[in-house]
């Protein structure tokens, strides 16, 4: 017998594109580590995207500021350019949540940032795919 | 990709059918080169036999693909059946290489309302996740998402409006089209194109209006929609299909507003206590210029709520202004309220920056209205004003809201937001139907807020309030969770006349 569609919670097998949180706050390669600081803080985010000549060239976490500036000792004036990650980890915005997970894991990473048609559009926390599931209750109830 | 969009053919009898209109919007497929046709429905007069033959005598000699949902004329009298036998499944998938079309039966037999039940839900969800990585996405149905005006009190059709509006944000839906208002409208909302055709061959008309049709092309980085009326005559819009995802630049800070609502204060246990007073010194701490109350302020319009309300609203270090929602005027509240809480219009201004408050609530009714006097002559005086940046603020929602159904929405929303838009007011406030939202369509952010301290609100991150910096070049829009303060960014958008960095 057939019973009543249930939510079907952790849908890995779909794109992530629907989770992608669609508004990156940058900073300056030239930028001060204490400006990227600064402005981590003001927006409450835990990463950046660096940006030099209107492109993106890194990638910044708070973890990067509290390992490679503040436990080595080194002061927070020197640019963001030095410590960014410029080794992008990225993934198309039709790859299945499972796989960013996967990437995630395999990377032992946080943040994904998400592409479409080569260019940077979003970005996708591990936090963020821990949601889903709420969401996906929330999203079943509302309905008739 | 070049559609052909008509709507509302209402094929019947001559005195009503006008056959000529209609030709004209075909014979652009010879013309202009169209990919397709998508019909929006209601394509007979009465959903009889006899009316179906004269369709599919007329759409046979069509030679591009054509995409037809039925309207609620077509379902009239069991027309459905006769639908499926003439054109095909009323509901469905059409995709090319690059394109996928969604088009989905909204109609209910027999009445005027539209709804998008679970099933269907679930298959535009399920077709929008298949099709990703699809370059154009389309989503046909024959009743509108986003108010349109001119609606009367009909307000929004789609009784889960706000959960199919979600839906096709997340899912980057490029283009939505609809009829059965018979009156052309296009709204922009975050990246998708809203396009509501008018009757293409329908004599009976809207507001003087004649008989229309669209033409849309949609290009890798720019959508163009051209409403055409029958006389020739035409109108144009432009939109890009991806705005900036990226924010480095920024300016001056150049104010920051504290958004509540629904507060709900009472002596009883569906208004939480602690929730308020952590949001209270929350709020205290954020250094910002002005606090706005979209309303909802006590629980019901009683004396004793007001007394109270009054004690605790006075703890607030910041500037408050108010709006009043039905509830704050219910019972003794009209006169309350005024006592307690001042005008029932307040607004705050300086040289740059205008809040103008809007009285949307009825005395003992949850429902919204604004009138089109109170509109005029509002609209009129924003247009007088000399500020940079101007906002309004009301009660009741002008977008349907996620996870509620249409009850909040004003009854002319449709025409409240079409003046927003086309005055470009940079900024709305509202605040019922407690769930968190902030979308910009055209170039108006609207930002809707949760209940900040009563049981009763739809949020999965729980009860909230919003803050808005605004920037010289930005706006940026936060959600702050009540109880435990936490925050997280609703959008940012480039502020008008900011557009290049
Ligand atoms: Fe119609
Ligand atoms: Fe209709």
């Amino acid at each position: 017998m057939m019973s009543k569609a249930a939510p079907k919670f952790y849908d890995v097998d779909m794109p992530i594109r629907s989770f992608v949180t669609k508004r990156l706050i940058g900073v300056r390669s030239e930028n001060s580590v204490q400006e990227a600081a600064e402005k981590m803080v003001e927006f409450k985010t835990g990463s950046l995207i660096v940006i030099e000549d209107d492109e993106v060239v890194g990638f910044l976490t708070d973890g990067d500021i509290k390992k490679k500036v503040v436990a080595e000792g080194l002061k927070p004036d020197m640019p963001v350019k030095e410590i960014m990650v410029e080794d992008l980890i990225t993934a198309d915005i039709s790859t299945d949540i499972k796989e960013v997970l996967e990437l995630m894991a395999e990377k032992n990473i946080q943040h994904v940032l998400i592409e479409e048609d080569d260019d940077i559009v979003g970005i996708v926390t591990f936090r963020d795919l821990i949601d889903i599931e709420r969401q996906k209750l929330e999203t079943y109830i509302s309905r008739e | 990709m070049n559609i052909l969009h008509i709507s509302d053919t209402h094929i019947g009898n001559k005195s009503q059918f006008n056959e000529d209109s209609l030709k004209i919007a075909l014979k652009e497929i010879g013309d202009k080169d169209i990919d397709i046709l998508i019909h929006s429905g209601d394509i007979t007069r009465d959903g009889n036999l006899k009316n179906y033959k004269k369709a599919r005598e007329i759409f046979d000699k069509v030679e591009v693909p054509l995409i037809v949902i039925p309207g609620n004329h077509d379902k009239r009298s069991g027309g459905l059946s006769i639908f499926k036998d003439y054109f095909d499944s009323p509901d469905g998938v059409f995709e090319s290489e690059e394109e996928i079309v969604i088009y989905v039966d909204s109609a209910v037999p027999d009445t005027d309302i539209g709804r998008v039940g679970m099933v269907k839900f679930d298959m535009i969800k399920e077709a929008l996740a298949e099709n990703s990585d699809k370059s154009v996405k389309i989503v046909v149905l024959h009743h509108h998402v986003v108010p349109v005006p001119k609606a009367g009190r009909e307000r929004n059709v789609l009784s889960n409006a706000g959960d199919l509006l979600e839906l096709f944000l997340k899912g980057d839906v490029d283009l939505v089209l609809s009829g059965h208002r018979h009156y052309p409208n296009v709204h922009r909302i975050e990246n998708t194109v809203f396009v509501n055709a008018g009757t293409i061959s329908d004599k009976k008309t809207r507001y003087g209006d004649i008989n229309s049709y669209n033409l849309i092309q949609i290009k890798k980085d720019r959508l163009k929609v051209k409403t055409k009326r029958v006389d020739g005559s035409k109108k144009v819009k432009h939109f890009p299909r991806k705005d900036k995802r990226i924010f480095y630049h920024f300016g001056d800070k150049i104010f920051r507003i504290v958004h509540i609502s629904n507060t709900f204060i009472s002596s009883s246990t569906r208004f939480l206590h602690t929730h308020f007073f952590n949001a209270l010194k929350n709020i205290n701490s954020l250094d910002a210029d002005l606090t706005i109350h979209c309303g909802g302020i006590v629980e019901e319009g009683i004396n004793q709520n007001f007394e109270l309300a009054k004690k605790y609203m006075e703890k607030f270090t910041t500037p408050i202004i108010y709006t009043p929602a039905g509830r704050d005027i219910n019972y003794l509240g009209y006169e309350l309220f005024s006592k307690y809480f001042g005008e029932m219009i307040q607004s705050y201004r300086d040289e740059k920056i205008l809040f103008q408050g809007v009285s949307s609530a009825q005395y003992d009714s949850l429902e919204g209205y604004i009138g089109e006097r109170q509109r005029e002559k509002l609209f009129e005086r924003l247009g007088d004003r000399k500020q940079s940046f101007k906002s309004v603020f009301l009660h009741h929602n002008i977008l349907p809201i996620p996870h509620a159904r249409e009850k909040g929405l004003l009854e002319d929303s449709g025409d409240f937001l079409r003046e927003v838009v086309d005055q470009k007011i940079e900024l709305v406030l509202t605040g019922t139907s407690s769930h968190p939202s902030a979308v910009k369509i055209g170039d108006t952010v609207v930002v809707n807020a949760n209940s900040l301290s009563s049981v009763y609100q739809r949020s999965r991150y729980g009860n909230s309030f919003n803050v808005i910096d605004i920037y010289e070049k930005v706006i940026v829009v936060y959600e702050i969770n009540s109880l435990w303060g936490t925050r997280k960014i609703l959008g940012v958008w480039e502020r008008n006349g900011f557009k290049k960095n």
